[in-house]
């Protein structure tokens, strides 16, 4: 697959749309959906359209409404939901004055969809073949025999391995990255002229979503489809799409082609999205300036909203932001800001005197938000420098995590073990961001769970602050553990609903009988002023709170202790990328203040790359690669790093649908019998006979652990100072 | 699947001994005793003493009990002097009339219950899930002795169409001379279990059509028919199996109250009468019987389950 051909192909398809008709068209589509609590307006006069060979890009955080259009469309919304007014027109006719079975047929036939989450979205006991061609079955009339022929050959094409074997299979037997792709053979075994794909790899390992966005790129080019790919992440959109539309609190506020956009966006929300990306951060400055993040959260649906909905978050708000209703404007780059971006090619697109004058007022804003870019430039520097001098805060040698799986037998016998940690050795030292990336089943978590002593090591040693916790009983090994504390993913899941936040805070501070209840009161007020909540919030309960607050709140209880080191499991991975900035820059901010040590563990290496020091990159229980972040990400010498690397969508021009590259097919090996030597060569492009020999980690301040890594380290770099076995 | 059905009956044998061990347990520390429940209040101390001895009675309870046990594995239930029939016999006499009487009810409670919760599930928070809900509950609530006597009072008093007594007769064949008998008590049981019934098949029924599969089902143009029989409905109907499950017990235990009231030759009078008069050895032998039964049905819904959700059946072989 050559970037050319993709070039050529996409750029015939929208000179095709420029010329004849939208396959689809929308005008003006409201929706709603009542919920008992009011009515939410979900969809606000949404116009959109997209012509055949085209791929329309739906960009938007969560609540934006980009999944209630492609629902909209499809005609699936939630009960409640309801297409109140407007037109969708697919093919010239408006889907919304049909006959209901002429709309369904043409749902099963002419459209297809591919939802966010694989291991939900099949039917558990139906198989696989019968799920895929019932399309067919039921629109087409086609015959039993000739049905499964036509789902083998459709399962081939979406590259499932086997597929003659894989039709008589329930979904439960296949991983997710196969489900997805199961669920895209189901959506095209009709031939659709449309895909709609809602966040279609989101719920995937980066290697697995590049491999399926790739596939939906070249089905789209072989069938000649349409395609809408809906997505909250940037960078994927900005690999695949030739048009991308950005959503916000259910409106449309800016349009464009992929370039255009990413190259210069107009409306500011679009810009304060893309500047709160870590990896806008990383490249603007090169180091680890503070994330420009969007204050507060996006507005309410259910009640009635005057002026522009971004208004009350915007850094460029006017007065008339918040009174006049902003329209797109006319034209290929459509946008609804009044004081939009302002690009050199602004006279040959938008009104110019109109751009001028309220181009001023942004100029006097702007200083509210540089200082906090400039201010903590420098400091990171500093931070990260003494690190080699201090002792570091915990050590982890040789860690081994074996999880037994037992048979269904009276005895329950041990039937085999899953190694999910194996042999993984590492050191963190004071105020350092050590990052743990890998995909899902690496073994991650599990480092992070013993680090913190939430389970014990099948071997190895944990350090912390010089005393091996393995030799000590469980009650000082407890004690010590205070000073390593965990922050979760889902921090609503981690708190007890039932307890009122000042128990949640408050409750650490009682098991370790820390002070008298006024100095917990004292401790827990100083607690949320670091995490910047008001006191107001010791009186609610954890459901009345947003995710970006929740993650405060898990911060501020992970805190209580003064732990020394925290470790943060996807501590941002559930939220939207306005808000992680903000719990970003709330992490940075608490280690300098407090000198703390992070482990920040995440499958998204673009976060892991702007907060981490140093990385490890992690294999399958293994440790690959160790170093300084920017030359793990930068010059990876694995070759698994690399691929990484590479499957990380961007949106940075250069770096986004770059095609070669090393990228690693099929699926991760099972750990309940991991590949012998490099547990990693089944996949690896440069596996040869030495690889059959476990390749130990070496190396100075950049390890790896690969007999042929794809570069030697940099020279100059001091001689290791201890080996690591 | 083999080793798994092994244990599983392993499980269940210890299940059944420590059932036999409580059952003779509790019955043999009862005040009063086998040998004055039998011989009546006028036997003389040295007559009780004598019977006692004869049955073993007089003997350790650990003696007792693995006489009772060698007993029970050749069969032998043991001895009622009161119905002057062995407890096997007497078993065997009522046990085939409560099958057809659980069956028939269970077979119409499954057969209507199972359409009125897809309905509501379909209907939901409309009329006709309000109108089921409600007559649900109160069938639910409704104490099940007062519930037969107004289908007596209804039916066969105030609109006479129906007997008020069950048929009676010893074997299975003379029940059904007079299926007219049957349709009061039948109904009867049913009506409570439809309302169960479809209570859990409702809302089986809405948690699995607001699954991600079934929007799947939907994005493919499927007629809405098709998404509830062909993709919800198999799903929908696991719990079900579960109830089922359950209720195998209660064919062989028959219903208590509903037998006394339409004078139903079933297990229950069987229980109850035995109960009343300390008639040990049918007391035992019926508790053994039910204590089976519950053991089977609960490794029969497993087993079921394990046929019609393949992520059970591979669970269960796979390691």
């Amino acid at each position: 697959m050559s970037e050319s051909i993709g070039l050529t192909a996409r750029h015939s398809a929208s000179v095709n749309a420029a010329a004849g008709q939208p396959l689809l068209e929308l005008r003006e589509l409201d929706t709603d959906i009542a919920l008992r609590r009011g009515t939410v307006h979900a969809l606000d006069g949404i116009s959109l359209d997209v012509a055949p060979g085209q791929t329309l890009g739906v960009v938007g955080e969560s609540g934006s409404g980009k999944t209630m259009t492609a629902l909209s469309i499809m005609g699936l919304l939630p009960s409640g939901g309801r297409v109140t007014g407007g037109q969708i027109l697919f093919e010239g006719r408006d889907l919304r004055s049909l006959p209901t079975d002429e709309v369904r047929r043409i749902r099963g036939v002419r459209m297809g969809m591919v939802f966010q989450d694989p291991l939900t979205s099949l039917n558990p006991t139906i198989r696989i073949g019968a799920q895929v061609a019932e399309p067919l079955r039921v629109h087409k009339r086609v015959g039993r025999a000739e049905a499964r022929d036509r789902a083998i050959e459709i399962l081939r094409r979406v590259g499932m391995p086997r597929p003659e074997r894989i039709v008589d299979n329930y979904p439960h037997e296949l991983s997710g990255g196969m489900r997805q792709r199961v669920a895209i053979a189901m959506a095209l075994v009709c031939s659709p002229s449309l895909l709609i794909a809602d966040e279609p790899t989101t719920a995937l390992d980066v290697t697995t979503q590049r491999q399926i966005l790739e596939l939906i790129d070249d089905l789209r080019e072989e069938f000649g489809m349409a395609v809408i790919l809906v997505t909250h992440d940037l960078g994927v959109i900005a690999g695949r799409a030739d048009r991308v539309a950005v959503m916000y609190a259910g409106r449309v506020v800016e349009t464009a082609a992929t370039e255009q956009l990413f190259q210069a966006p107009r409306h500011r929300y679009t810009e304060a999205l893309m500047r709160a990306l870590p990896e806008s951060a990383i490249r603007d400055s090169g180091g680890h300036d503070r994330l420009i993040s969007i204050p507060g959260l996006p507005p309410d649906l259910s009640g009635p909203l005057t002026g522009c909905r971004f208004a009350a978050r915007c850094s460029y708000v006017s007065d008339e932001c918040r009174t006049t209703d902003p329209s797109l404007t006319p034209g290929a780059h459509q946008h609804a800001c009044l004081n939009p971006v302002p690009t050199p090619a602004v006279a040959a697109t938008g009104p110019v005197p109109a751009q001028v004058q309220p181009a001023a007022e942004p100029t006097q804003v702007e200083p509210a938000a540089k200082p906090a870019r400039v201010e903590p430039a420098a400091e990171p520097v500093t931070a990260a420098a003494p690190e080699l001098t201090e002792s570091p805060v915990l050590s982890v040698r040789n860690l081994v995590k074996n999880y037994p799986v037992h048979g269904r037998g009276l005895l329950r016998r041990a039937a085999g073990q899953v190694s999910a940690v194996a042999d993984v050795s590492f050191e963190v030292r004071p105020g350092e961001t050590f990052g743990l990336v890998g995909e899902s089943g690496c073994g991650k978590s599990t480092v992070g769970r013993l680090s913190v002593g939430l389970e014990r090591p099948s071997a190895g040693q944990i350090v912390l602050d010089g005393t091996d916790l393995t030799d000590l009983t469980g009650r000082e090994r407890r004690r010590m553990h205070r000073q390593v504390q965990l922050m979760f993913q889902d921090s609503y899941a981690a708190m007890n609903p039932r307890m009122r936040v000042d128990a949640i805070l408050a409750e650490p501070l009682e098991i370790q009988k820390v002070g008298d209840s006024s100095a917990r009161q004292e401790r827990i007020a100083t607690l949320l002023d670091q995490v910047g909540l008001s006191r107001r919030a010791l009186e609610r309960y954890p459901h009345e709170f947003s995710g970006g607050q929740l993650q405060r709140i898990g911060l501020a209880r992970s805190l209580a202790l003064h732990p020394r080191l925290i470790v943060g499991d996807e501590p941002v991975s559930a939220l939207d990328v306005s808000i992680q900035a903000q719990v970003l820059n709330l992490m940075r901010d608490l280690q300098r203040e407090l000198g703390l040590a992070y482990i920040f563990i995440s499958h998204d290496l673009s976060v892991v790359d702007y907060m981490a020091d140093r990385i490890g990159v992690m294999y399958l229980g293994k440790l690959v690669e160790i170093g300084p972040a920017r030359e793990v990400v930068r010059a990876a010498r694995h070759p698994y790093t690399q691929a990484l690397v590479d499957a990380v969508p961007s949106i940075t021009p250069n770096r986004a649908a770059t095609r070669d590259g090393t990228t690693i097919r099929g699926e991760l090996p099972s750990a309940l019998d991991p590949p012998t030597g490099c547990r990693f060569r089944t996949r690896c492009p440069r596996a040869a006979d030495i690889c059959t020999t476990e390749p130990p980690l070496v190396g100075g301040l950049h390890q790896v652990a690969c007999h042929l890594p794809l570069r030697p380290e940099p020279a100059g770099t001091p001689t290791p100072v201890e080996a690591v076995g | 699947m083999a080793r798994y059905l092994i244990a599983r009956l392993g499980q269940a044998l210890i299940v059944i001994v420590l059932v036999t061990v409580i059952a003779f347990l509790i019955l043999h520390l009862l005040p009063g005793g086998a040998a004055r429940a039998t011989l009546g209040k006028e036997a003389t101390l040295e007559q009780l003493a004598a019977f006692n001895h004869e049955m073993g009675y007089d003997r350790p309870l650990i003696q007792q009990y693995g006489m009772y046990v060698q007993r029970l594995l050749q069969g032998d239930l043991g001895y009622s002097y009161q119905l002057n029939q062995s407890v096997l016999e007497a078993i065997e006499q009522r046990l085939p009339k409560t099958m057809v009487l659980s069956l028939l009810s269970t077979l119409l409670a499954v057969v209507l219950a199972i359409p009125l919760g897809v309905l509501q599930a379909i209907r939901r928070n409309r009329w006709p899930d309000y109108a089921i809900t409600a007559l649900s509950l109160l069938a639910y609530a409704t104490p099940i002795f007062f519930l037969g006597l107004m289908m007596i009072i209804l039916f066969s008093q105030v609109w006479p169409i129906l007997p008020p007594e069950a048929p009676q007769g010893f074997t299975v064949a003379e029940l059904f001379a007079d299926p007219a008998g049957l349709v009061l008590p039948t109904a009867t049981l049913a009506i409570v279990t439809i309302a169960i019934y479809a209570r859990y098949v409702r809302s089986s029924m809405i948690d699995n059509l607001n699954e991600n599969y079934v929007r799947t089902a939907r994005s493919k143009g499927l007629s809405e028919r098709r998404v509830v029989l062909r993709h919800t409905l198999r799903n929908g109907l696991f719990p079900v199996i579960t109830l089922l499950g359950m209720y195998l017990p209660a064919l062989f235990s028959g219903a208590l109250v509903v037998e006394s009231l339409f004078n139903f030759p079933g297990m229950g009078q069987l229980f109850w009468q035995a109960a009343l008069k300390r008639d040990f050895p049918i007391l035992l032998g019926v508790t053994v019987i039910i204590s089976i039964a519950t053991v089977v049905g609960a490794l029969v819904a497993d087993l079921l389950y394990a046929a019609v959700d393949p992520r059970v059946r591979l669970r269960g072989s796979a390691t």
